[in-house]
């Protein structure tokens, strides 16, 4: 796989991962200080309307890192799904509104938001060394506050999952994303037409901002051509998006992780012909022939669980009455043999004195293998005397099937 | 360089190039920026030098501390690079400066009060909303994602509805 992102914190590659993410981090701080968000008053122009930088920068930013990922995607070169599903929080609706009204409460009150309050501190701003503090001693407070049962309920409450703008307007998931980022666009250079006319109406004579017109020009024009570009995108009969890529493999383990973990997030439907998938099977999978897939309709099906096909071998393509599925599709790797190797032949036990995981890793598969053959395998030998801490309950627990 | 404290990017520009620092981050670590996430780690690590038994009774700083040091984390290297991308910027353009920001006559003890105070609803915020006004209404409103959106727009409404009784710290 060569399309990004290039998931620089993945285990391997972590130390180079986090000195990206302090020249990621020098880049955010830098450009904050030299749009001016390093100072309350030009943050705070932005609520008694004489200067609107806030607004003007955020969509500006917001504009660009979404067309930019439109145009990625739409060339085939990132995931936007995979990235957006691992970047943003699952939606809260109702503790969202509630924190966002608190956090510009904070806001106006502090003069800086969590991220700027670094800023500021960083340029020598008293104000800003105690927000930053603030902000701190809020975090950790609030760690004993939300056990608070009512409080965690409210908290947790109104779970939507992961949901898009585009989703919530019904869009294709294909073209959804590039409809959903024009029409920001749209919006946003209504917001700033709109800055533009309420600066000058309140601008204090003292401080009248210099006329910018080539630049904001510019910068429209730079907008409506990336938007260009994401159209064209769109109308290109082979790009990715209208290709039938092949599915995201799974493997067994990580299969049997959320098989047992959480059965809720996983859809799995096995695609081989019903006497092999009614002897032995995935536990909770659906026997689905793969030519009765149609009769699930999964293109109108929910899209919140992961839809996971389990074949005889690896799945070359998505069948075309999966493609639509509104959510992930993932494929068994190496198909239900993969699967029988892994979970259904007790497995060897680990030699005394291996590493936690590799014990780990003997615990639910030996479980999964006792769950599903009723044979159980030994016991892994003791834990090494020493500090290492216990390991957790894994497997065997009543998914069986 | 001239360096002229009073001058600012042009606003519409800093929004392109704080786009494609956005954009580098969604393309390069997979994630977006964040600042909130970092505080938490911070405080974490501060509280735990000092009354560790306090962090591991807490169900919400024990998940924090028992993964390893608190500091291993990427959002805590982004923001060390937000302070020294802060600090060059501040630097270049001559707004590196010891003081505090506020209206003239506006008392400076009022004044740090007010920013701790802030800061402090701030941080609970964070935690409720999942994410600040980096993480959530940023990153996550440029990734479309429903909740953001909602955020945003509350957090813009949450600030006009106050700004009003808090005027005099500004102006």
């Amino acid at each position: 796989m060569t399309t990004f992102p290039f998931w620089s914190l993945a285990a391997e590659n972590r130390e180079l991962g986090l000195i990206a993410g302090v020249l990621i981090g020098f880049g955010f701080g830098f450009v904050l200080e030299r749009a001016g968000f390093g100072r309350a008053q030009k943050l705070m122009g932005q609520f008694y309307g004489n200067d609107m930088t806030v607004l003007k920068v955020m969509f500006g930013a917001i504009v660009t890192a979404i067309l930019g990922s439109v145009v990625l995607s739409g060339a085939g070169l990132m995931d936007l799904r995979a990235v957006a599903d691992y970047a943003t929080s699952e939606t809260f609706l109702w503790p969202m509104v509630v924190a966002g009204f608190a956090l510009g409460v904070g806001f106006v009150v502090s003069g800086y938001c969590p991220g700027t309050s670094v800023v500021a501190m960083a340029s020598g701003k008293v104000d800003g060394l105690m927000t930053v503090v603030g902000v701190v001693v809020g975090q950790v407070a609030w760690t004993w506050i939300e056990t608070v049962p009512a409080i965690a309920r409210f908290q947790n409450s109104s779970n939507l999952g992961h949901v898009y703008l585009y989703e919530l307007l019904h869009l294709p998931p294909r073209v959804g994303p590039a409809v959903v980022a024009l029409a920001v666009v749209a919006i946003a250079i209504g917001a700033f037409l709109a800055a533009e006319r309420i600066e000058r109406a309140l601008a204090r004579p003292e401080q009248a901002p210099a006329p910018a017109r080539g630049p904001a020009r510019l910068v429209f024009a730079g907008f409506a051509a990336f938007a260009a570009v994401g159209l064209a995108t769109l109308a290109l009969p082979t790009g990715t998006a209208a290709r039938p890529a092949a599915p995201a493999p799974l493997s067994p383990l990580d299969l049997a992780r959320r098989v047992l973990d959480e059965p809720w997030k996983v859809r799995v439907v096995d695609l081989r012909p019903m006497a092999e998938c009614a002897a032995r099977r995935v536990p909770g999978s659906e026997c689905v022939p793969a030519d009765q897939l149609a009769k699930l309709h999964l293109a109108d099906a929910n899209g919140a669980r992961d839809l996971v096909l389990v074949a005889g071998a690896d799945l070359a393509a998505v069948p075309p009455a999966a493609a639509g599925y509104p959510g992930k599709v993932r494929a068994l790797q190496g198909g239900f043999p993969a699967w029988e190797a892994f979970a259904l032949r007790a497995p060897e036990p680990p030699a005394p004195g291996a590493a936690p995981e590799e014990r780990e890793l003997y615990r639910l598969r030996a479980g999964m293998a006792a769950a599903m053959t009723g044979v159980k395998a030994a016991p892994p030998p003791p834990m090494p005397s020493g500090d290492a801490p216990p390991p957790r309950k894994k497997g065997g627990g009543g998914c069986g099937g | 360089m001239e360096r002229d404290p009073s001058k600012f990017w042009n606003p519409y520009l800093a929004g392109v190039a704080l786009g494609l620092v956005l954009l580098t981050s969604f393309v390069v670590m997979g994630n977006g920026l964040g600042a909130s996430g970092a505080s938490l780690r911070i405080g974490v690590a501060a509280l735990g030098a000092v009354a560790p038994s306090a962090v591991e009774q807490a169900p919400g700083l024990a998940k924090a501390w028992s993964h390893g040091h608190p500091f291993d984390f990427w959002l805590v290297f982004e923001v060390l690079g937000v302070a020294l991308g802060g600090f060059v910027g501040a630097y270049t353009s001559g707004r590196l400066k010891g003081e505090t920001l506020r209206a003239p006559g506006f008392p400076r003890g009022r004044r740090l009060l007010f920013a701790l105070g802030g800061g402090v609803l701030m941080g609970a915020a964070a935690r409720v909303g999942r994410g600040c006004t980096s993480g959530q209404a940023l990153s996550g409103g440029a990734m479309l994602s429903a909740g953001s959106w909602a955020f945003m727009l509350s957090f813009f409404l949450g600030g006009y509805a106050v700004a009003y009784l808090v005027r005099r710290q500004w102006r």
